[in-house]
């Protein structure tokens, strides 16, 4: 009986709707464990380079800070209110990327992927732009759709506006991961917007099959033979040793790293591989440098954190009021879990090497930016829910 | 806005790919594992290898003993000195410092001094002196490390047997080649960790792996006799103004070479340095004049054994039986074969004589005939059996080949020149080896210079074998020729082979080197004593003596001198001479 009225009593100060203090806890955890992180890794070479060993993690620092500003005006926003710029949205991101083309852009290892705004240190990756706006358009593309997304006029309309953004990232920006990402949140998005199983199943098992079909003709193909040099990328992810001088190194010292944290880690801040060994340790790499200093346990800690994080949303995704709220969290989901999984399946050379960072805790302003403004819009989303439903 | 079926279907899908997503964080899970639990030795070697950077430390190698422990081949500690670029603080005085104390040229210090490099050396095999006081002035960025460098107590004696070593202490010639693996050693390593681009990182210290002394090998040399034949040696090539003289002495029993001196000999701590008036224009040939002088003629090169080889051809003729020691000829001063004339070297002839009397003069129509009487076939035969056809096994690098005519392309002329010493070549070595084993009762013995090899506490860890192959003569046939060449000495060409108290064996010969007329001739004896049971045979060869060639006068007091020291002191006990019955006893 107490209990009961003490639960109520604290309904009644509360607001009616729900705040997933969960959620919240866990993005900043997340985002601390990350900056923790990055110094760990970059205070070396940032002393090396900048002579001051804080340089990454104040950059980070800055934008982790923005971030999570603009996330809670996000918040407090009704979700709503972005339907209106969904369409600006999907041409802004577009146009964004063109201007690494332009004088604001920066290049960094030979690929324009950023621009500048003026008068600002962050520089921005306009592929991320293009996930945030890629998920808004998407969400409402499908209410506007009704019941036609079941049909497969529906989910060719979806598909042709997805293309766009996935063809420019690849040619404009060269970056094939950010053009997967995006592709894979338009379809992880499709298949829960359509109520229908068979199409995926038989398409997602011939993608496996053909998959698994050109990794065995590259496997058993003739070294001469020219399929050598166009899989080039996959003959190194089979054997990182035999070209250890480019992706095969970044992956090889990975595994160097991993392997040797082995269960217990060597403790914070005595990584050996960071001291110049790992490229891009900091960055798409820092989960192997987690694996090294924290150890296997340190590893499982942020594989289930970020499985926290997924059930979380999950559960918003499921009681969001209305589909609009839903397919954005399910949009969300998608950016989330793909570049985790993408991001440590590279660095344990479980696939092909192509460059992912680790969401919240990688090195990269415009990344943890967007994530946050997407986790912003989740928190939208949850506001709208009524405590019976959670 | 849903209806509640598609509100079902929707929430069971996102159920679905969530499900999926943490199935694939799982199975990245078991991925993890795997690399950290099981794959994590392997990765963490592999890492450690990446970062340490390794110091080799040079493992002291094996010493070379003489058969009474006396050390011939020894290390010694010297320096190593190098700069750090990174670690220099005042590059001025380090310049000026290592200047002054190595006596370099300050262009030649400043160079390296400024060079950017990991480490670099300013200069190896400093000594130990040097090292230390460089030590004390305690300069930032300079490393004096510890190292070992090949000493050579002897200087000189034996040069082209023992070899020296080169920078790595490798052998580059000689014992120190054919031993390497025993003297060797293992380098040990310190090893240090360091980022990316090789700055040590201070806190992870440093790891020793402890190098691995060589073993040490005890040979068959004894250094008296060894100072002393090359003492005789020196003596002989001035007086003769011989272009160089060679002596051997091995015991014949089980091929234990105690003494090999190939005069000019070499320092073995300056092996680099060639004699003083030599004039070379080339780096080439430089090396040439090097590999000349380090040339072990006793075994590199082969030479016409002339009359010595006559031991040979008496040793098949006998077992043979186509000739015995009463067998009569007759020398009228030549013989002819087939339609060649060929002439004693006592152009009046030497007249009636019985095949003792025969060696004893060193007849050539005697020896024809006896291989004649052989026939090229069963000469060849012996030739083969006696072993003169492959090389000897000897334990030094390099060993030359016999140079003898094919059996099809053998004439009776051919033949006939074989059998006193000429028209083929062998190497002394092969000669004295191929002599000992026919005295010595008919084994074929492999010469040698390694006895033994020692562990570092100086215990045997290995004895070294060689083969011996039994019956090559009968122990008749090789008494009979014992009891003729004894003759040869005590009444023959030999007698100034001749030692007081003890019983000697042996074969004069003088041989003119090709091409004939040159006026060049090489005088060779070969001894061995006691007569009825060899302990030590020895062979002087003197090539291109002025004046008298003789080898019974040149060659014979060479050996007769080794003999008288060599005898008494190798504990053989004196003999009435002319008594066959005494025994000598090896100590």
């Amino acid at each position: 009986m107490a209990t009961r009225t003490l639960n109520k009593s604290k309904r009644k100060e509360q607001s009616e709707y729900y705040f997933d203090y969960s959620l919240l806890f866990i993005v900043l955890f997340l985002l601390g464990f990350g900056l923790v992180m990055i110094y760990s890794t970059s205070s070396y070479e940032a002393f090396q380079e900048y002579n001051d060993s804080a340089h990454y993690l104040k950059v980070q620092l800055l934008a982790c800070i923005l971030g999570l500003f603009v996330m809670m005006v996000v918040a407090n926003i009704p979700y709503h209110f972005w339907e209106h710029f969904a369409v600006l949205g999907y041409f802004l991101s577009m146009g964004s990327l063109f201007l690494v083309k332009t004088p604001l852009g920066v290049s960094s290892h030979g690929a324009a992927r950023w621009f500048r705004i003026p008068g600002v240190p962050l520089s921005i990756q306009p592929a991320e732009i293009c996930k945030l706006c890629m998920i808004l358009f998407l969400a409402c593309l499908i209410c506007k759709l009704g019941k036609n997304v079941r049909t497969w006029k529906g989910i060719i309309v979806m598909g042709v506006a997805a293309l766009p953004h996935v063809v420019l990232i690849k040619v404009i920006t060269n970056n094939l991961s950010s053009a997967i990402i995006v592709l894979g949140i338009a379809a992880l998005m499709v298949f829960v917007a359509d109520p229908h199983y068979r199409k995926y199943i038989i398409g997602g098992s011939a993608a496996a099959i053909a998959i698994a079909g050109l990794v065995y003709a590259i496997v058993t193909a003739d070294s001469t033979d020219g399929m050598n040099f166009r899989f080039r990328r996959i003959n190194i992810w089979l054997h990182p040793e035999l070209d250890p001088s480019d992706t095969g190194f970044q992956t090889l010292q990975a595994l160097y790293a991993i392997g040797s944290g082995g269960i217990w880690g060597k403790g914070l801040g005595q990584s050996m591989q960071k001291l110049g060994f790992l490229p891009e340790a900091q960055n798409d790499m820092i989960f192997s440098i987690i694996c090294e200093e924290l150890g296997l346990f340190g590893a499982v800690s942020i594989i289930l954190l970020f499985l926290m994080l997924l059930w979380r949303l999950m559960l918003i995704a499921m009681r969001a009021p209305d589909l609009l709220g839903s397919m954005l969290v399910v949009g969300v989901i998608g950016h989330i879990a793909i570049q985790v999984i993408l991001n440590i399946a590279v660095v344990t050379n479980s696939i092909p090497n192509t460059g992912i960072s680790l969401p919240f805790i990688s090195y990269g302003g415009s990344s943890v930016m967007f994530l946050l403004i997407e986790i912003g819009l989740v928190m939208s989303v949850a506001r709208r829910i009524q405590y019976r439903e959670m | 806005m849903l209806d509640n079926n598609n509100k079902i279907a929707h929430r069971r899908k996102i159920t679905i790919v969530t499900l999926l997503c943490m199935l694939a964080l799982v199975a990245l899970f078991v991925r993890l594992v795997y690399l950290m639990v099981w794959r994590a030795d392997y990765y963490a070697e592999k890492a450690v290898e990446l970062h340490e950077r390794e110091r080799s430390i040079k493992a002291a190698r094996g010493r070379i003993l003489d058969r009474n422990g006396r050390i011939l081949a020894d290390n010694r500690t010297v320096c190593t000195v190098s700069v750090i670029h990174n670690q220099i603080e005042d590059p001025g005085r380090v310049v000026e410092v290592l200047c002054k104390e190595l006596g370099l040229s300050e262009e030649y210090v400043t160079k390296r001094v400024e060079k950017y490099s990991s480490i670099e050396r300013i200069k190896s095999n400093v000594d130990k002196e040097i090292g230390d006081a460089i030590r004390e002035y305690d300069l930032a960025g300079v490393k004096v490390d510890e190292d070992y460098k090949r000493y050579y107590p002897f200087g000189e004696l034996a040069s082209k047997v023992l070899g020296f070593t080169g920078g790595d202490n490798q052998g580059i010639i000689g014992l120190e080649v054919i031993y390497e693996d025993y003297l060797q050693g293992k380098s040990g390593n310190i090893l240090t960790v360091t980022d990316a681009k090789g700055i040590e990182v201070e806190e992870a210290g440093e790891r020793r792996q402890e190098p691995e002394k060589g073993r040490d090998l005890v040979t068959s040399i004894d250094m008296n006799i060894q100072a002393y034949a090359t003492q005789l040696a020196k003596q002989a090539m001035k007086t003769k103004e011989a272009d160089s003289v060679s002596i051997l002495a091995m015991n014949p029993q089980n091929g234990e070479v105690l003494a090999m001196v190939n005069v000019p000999e070499f320092d073995l701590n300056d092996p680099y340095t060639l004699p003083e008036e030599t004039t070379y224009t080339t780096q080439e040939e430089y090396q040439n004049l090097l590999n000349a002088m380090w040339r072990n003629g006793c075994i590199n090169d082969t030479y016409e054994p002339g009359s010595t080889f006559k031991i040979i051809t008496a040793a098949a003729g006998l077992e043979e039986g186509v000739v015995t020691p009463q067998s009569t000829f007759s020398c009228p001063g030549y013989i002819v074969v087939d339609d060649r004339r060929i002439r004693c070297h006592k152009t009046a002839g030497h007249g009636a004589e019985t095949f003792v009397q025969g060696t004893m003069n060193s007849c050539n129509p005697v020896f024809i005939t006896v291989g004649l009487r052989l026939g090229v076939e069963k000469y060849y035969r012996y030739f083969v059996k006696f072993g003169l056809k492959k090389k000897t096994g000897i334990d030094l690098p390099g060993e030359a080949g016999t140079i003898m005519h094919k059996m099809e392309d053998m004439g009776n002329v051919e033949l006939a020149t074989v059998s006193f010493g000429q028209s083929f070549q062998i190497t002394p070595i092969q000669l004295l080896t191929t002599a000992a084993s026919i005295v010595n009762g008919g084994r074929r013995i492999t010469p040698h210079f390694g006895v033994k090899v020692l562990d570092e506490a100086g215990e045997v860890s290995e004895i070294l074998q060689y083969p011996v192959e039994e019956g090559i003569v009968s122990e008749e046939t090789s008494e009979t020729l014992r009891g003729i060449l004894e003759k040869v000495v005590s009444e023959g060409t030999g007698k100034n082979g001749k030692v007081e108290g003890f019983s000697v064996g042996g074969k004069t010969a003088t041989s003119q080197t090709l091409p004939r007329g040159s006026g060049r001739y090489i005088a060779s004896f070969l001894g061995f004593s006691p007569a009825d049971d060899p302990q030590v045979i020895a062979l002087a060869i003197i090539n291109n003596p002025q004046g008298v060639y003789y080898g019974g006068q040149v060659a014979a007091p060479i050996v007769r001198q080794l003999f008288e020291n060599i005898l008494p002191y190798l504990g053989i006990a004196k003999e009435d001479v002319g008594e066959d019955d005494a025994t000598g006893n090896q100590s």
